[in-house]
This record gives C-alpha cells, structure tokens and sequence, in this order.
C-alpha cells in the first residue's frame, strides 16, 4: 500500500501493520498506537475501505452504514443476555464411563470456564463506561472495540441476564426454589396433567 | 355458539371440542381467535387427560438438560391417578391420586407427601372464561403432524404482547392427548420441547397399582412440606402492579425443603412463596430474611423456558422464577415493596 505524506512514524506502522510487515513487538505498539487515538483509527478504517472498493466496486458502500450498523449491533448486543454454551450431559453417560479422574478434571475446567464468564458478564453491566476501553468504544469509527461500550439500560447494581444451562447455576439453593415453584405446575391451562407430567420428569435437583 | 363476521375458515375440530350438538362445523378465524375458541382448543386438551388411559415415555428437553420418565395415567370416573418413574439421573418415582401426590427417592429412602390443591383449580376458570389467556394469547391451527405414532393436530399458541413465551401445541387428532409442546422464545427460537416419544392411548386402567404403591412407606423417612396459606400484604409486602395479563392465584408461607435431601439442617425462617399466573404460564416470588451467609451473589439467569432472579431487598432476600421471558421477572422485582417494617 502505497501511500504519501506519513506526518508522524505511527501511520507508517500502521500501514506496515496493515500489510502485515511488522515484526510483533512492533504490532503491539502500533495497535495500542490505534486504540488511543482516533484519527488512526479512521485512517486505518479509511485504507481498508480503499483496499477493498479496489477490490471489488460493490464494497464501495458509505462507511456511515457500517457504522450505524455497528452501533446498533453494539448496543443490542449489550443489552442481551450473556450466552453461554451448554455443557455436555454429565450424568448417566458420564458415571457409565468410570473415569473419575478424567471426568472430574473436565468438571473443574468447566466450572471454572463458567464461573469466568459470569464474572466476565457481571463485570460488563456493572461498570458501564468508566473503564478506558468504553471510552474508546464510544469515539466512533465503526471499528472500535466493543468492550463495555454504549450505556447499558439496566440499572447498574441489577445482575446481568444470563442464558445457562443448569450446570452453570447449580446451586443447591436456587434447586429448592424450583422445586417449590414446580409445585405449582398445575396453575396452568395447560396443567394437568400436562404441566406436571413436565415439572415430575424433571428432576431439578437431581440435575 | 357465536359466529363473528370476520370469521374465515373452517374447522370441524373445534366444534367438536365445543360440543356443538347441531352444527359439526364451526367457523374459525386465522389469525385473531375468538376467546371462546382459545378456551375450546385448551379445555379439549384439559379434558383428554382427564377422561383417557395412556402409558408412555415423556421426555423434557431444555437448556441443555434431557429428562425422560415412563408415565402411566389412569382415570376411574372422576378420580385420576398417575405413575411416573424418571429414567435419567437418580432414581424417583412419583405417584399422583388427584390432588395427592408422592414423590419418592429409593435410594437414600426418602418419601415427600404432598397436598397440591392447585392442581384441580384451572380448569374451573377455564369452563368460567374468566381466565384472560384470549386477552394475552392467540390461538392457530396449523394443520396436522405425526407424533409419537399418533396423527395430531397442531396449535400455535401466540403471545400477543411481550412478557410472555409462545407454545406449539401437538393434540392427539382422536383423544386430544397432548402429544408434545414446545415452549418458543421471542425470537422464535424453541426453548424448551416435552414429548412422548412412545404412547398407547386407551390401555386398560390399573388405579390399584398406583394405590398400592402409595400405601407402600415402611422404611421411608416421609417429609411432608408444609403451606399454610397467606397474604402478600399479611405479610408485610404488596405488589405496586404486575405485569400485564398477570394475576395472584396463591400465596403460601413455606419452608424450602430440598425435596429428597436426608437430612434437614436446621429451622431455617419461613419463606414467603406468591404465585402469579397469566392463565398459561406462572411466576413465583419468594421472599426471605436476608442471610449475608447463605445469600452471598444476585443471580439472573435464564435454563431453557425458566428464568430466575434473585436479589437483595433491604434486610430481604428475594428470588422470581417464571417460565417466561427474564425481562417479565424485572416487573415483579421493581414492583416489590415493603410496607412494614
């Protein structure tokens, strides 16, 4: 990429990153370069725009779409809930097995895998827009990272929404609680027996 | 039987459901029911239960979780009874003589008695048509499908506002058994599915075996939970509004028991259980003095069809689960106050 007047040694980093010419030490430079200061970023946005209409004319599309786009993708994103993945079934497969110290070391891993990420989400909501990474989120050009980014609608002592699956909450107390709302599985028009057959085969606490 | 004017098509089924003794065909709308209808199509499914034998496997899957039990269900005039024996995890049975049912853990010999009068209550409201789902819910038909073995009709049922899951309906075309349901989020993703995969209709019945097996406990440690019914404002609480379509149907005070643990750890405080209901799906708050031991992180989640929020409240503790969409929790949650000190 050819490209004249560099006014300052980090745009030619910069085009040395975006030909991929830079050795890593340099890279890492460069980018913390790019995520503080935003006429970098535009630049950087600005030579891939360039690199790709050479490419292909129908990539010749107003920025201000994508970044809209991004906006908006940003700030649903944000107020969704944090999904996570389901775990696998651990139960009568598992003990079938008989390998208790293989599967014990895949339980931990994944607890603690959950346990990571439900800091992670918490962690997101709590603290909207103080940390320098939501401040870089927030000075646009539709590449920014999107860490913490636009404000969420939630209070902000709320917890986060989080799509799980039972292993991620098991929690003996919550258990009892489902139990006792399961009792009431009749209070339903689809009810009985359909509702309790629903509430009796699962077994939350067994889960 | 009303027929309204903007009325479309045609279904037979629903006249029968209604038991319409002159006209076999009824006139159905497409899209937007009548209430009538809604309560017709539920009611049939309600009555299939209540009037057939059947036997099968029932399987529950959701969030990850696959549950699966063999059920029995017999009728004996107005007296029902049911066997079910949960083929995944540890081993439990549950029994069910109308109201009563047993639940019963073989392996560490535990035995739960339980009184569920909730269980007979929907129906009345039903047959009443005071039950508000036509306000909140729309009913489909969408043809018919093979499940199970059986040709069944399928209902779409549509949430008409937000706050609330969708539910695709498979009732046996013959009984008007459901066969499956899903329970569908707002994005028309399928969260939770329970099926038979395998059912006879129509066996003969065997209420004695069910019997038997309740009077059966020698050797079992029975735990019986109490409910001695409440008020919300008894208690010292009230709810500033619920969420649209939602309604109190009880309000107990509890302990919560883990059902089959072994042993108990304690007299914990009581527990104010409230259940709210739009006539399709249910929440339940609980309340609870708060424990800086026991209650150490909020937590809102949703595993498949259910979400949970719990939270502190002042000194209080306070957990919702609903099956129904996280953000229907909220409107409980902010609603909460305490009137009494």
């Amino acid at each position: 990429m050819a490209i004249d007047g560099f006014d300052n040694i980090s745009k030619e980093r910069l085009s040395a990153l975006a030909d991929g010419e830079l050795d890593p030490a340099a890279s890492t430079a460069s980018c913390a370069a790019w995520s503080q200061d935003p006429q970098l970023r535009a630049d950087w946005h600005a030579w891939h725009l360039i690199g790709d209409v050479l490419r292909s004319e129908d990539l010749a599309t107003d920025p201000r779409h994508d970044r809209a786009f991004c906006a908006r993708l940003r700030s649903r994103l944000n107020s969704e809930p944090v999904v996570l993945a389901p775990a696998a079934l651990a139960g009568p497969f598992g003990s079938r097995l008989e390998r208790p110290s293989h599967r014990g070391r895949w339980t931990a891993a994944g607890a603690v895998a959950a346990g990571f990420v439900l800091v992670v989400g918490t962690f997101a909501v709590v603290r909207p827009g103080e940390s320098p990474p939501a401040q870089i989120a927030r000075n646009d050009t539709a590449i920014a990272p999107s860490v913490t980014s636009a404000p969420a609608p939630e209070v902000s002592t709320q917890p986060v929404a989080v799509v799980a699956d039972s292993k991620v909450i098991r929690d003996a107390q919550l258990e009892r609680y489902l139990e006792a709302h399961k009792q009431f599985a009749g209070t339903s028009a689809l009810g009985v027996p359909s509702a309790f057959l629903r509430s009796a085969t699962v077994d939350s606490a067994a889960r | 039987m009303l027929l309204r004017a903007f009325v479309v098509l045609v279904s037979s089924w629903a006249a029968a459901a209604h038991g319409a003794p002159a006209c076999s065909q009824i006139v159905v709308a497409a899209s937007a029911t009548a209430p009538s209808e809604m309560r017709a199509w539920l009611l049939r499914i309600h009555d299939a239960a209540s009037r057939h034998n059947f036997q099968g496997t029932f399987v529950v899957s959701g969030g990850g979780n696959v549950a699966s039990a063999r059920i029995a269900h017999f009728c004996d005039g107005p007296n029902q009874y049911e066997r079910i024996e949960s083929l995944d995890g540890r081993q439990r049975r549950v029994y069910r003589h109308n109201d009563v049912v047993h639940t019963i853990w073989p392996a560490n010999h535990v035995a739960m008695i339980e009184q569920r009068g909730m269980l007979s209550s929907f129906p009345a409201l039903l047959q009443a048509g005071d039950d508000g789902i036509a306000d909140w819910y729309e009913v489909r038909a969408e043809g018919s499908e093979r499940v199970a073995g059986h040709e069944a009709n399928v209902l779409a049922i549509r949430a008409r506002a937000g706050l609330r899951y969708g539910y695709r309906l498979w009732a046996d075309r013959a009984s008007g058994l459901l066969l499956r349901a899903e329970v569908v989020g707002e994005r028309g993703d399928i969260l939770e599915t329970s099926a038979f995969s395998d059912v006879v209709i129509g066996i003969r019945p065997q209420p004695e075996s069910v019997l038997n097996e309740m009077r059966r406990l020698d050797g079992y440690r029975v735990v019986r939970p109490v409910l001695t019914p409440t008020r919300l404002e008894a208690e010292g609480w009230a709810m500033r509004q619920l969420a649209p379509g939602f309604r109190p149907v009880s309000c107990v005070s509890r302990q919560i028991e883990a059902a089959g643990d072994t042993g108990g750890e304690g007299a914990a405080p009581p527990v104010i259980q409230s259940i709210y209901s739009d006539g399709l799906t249910y929440v339940s708050v609980f309340i609870e003095p708060f424990r800086a031991a026991r209650h150490a992180k909020p937590m809102f989640a949703s595993i498949g069809a259910t979400s949970t929020l719990s939270q502190r409240h002042g000194d209080w503790w306070v957990t919702i689960i609903g099956d129904t969409p996280p953000a229907t929790l909220k409107i409980f949650a902010a609603a909460l106050e305490r009137r009494k000190p």
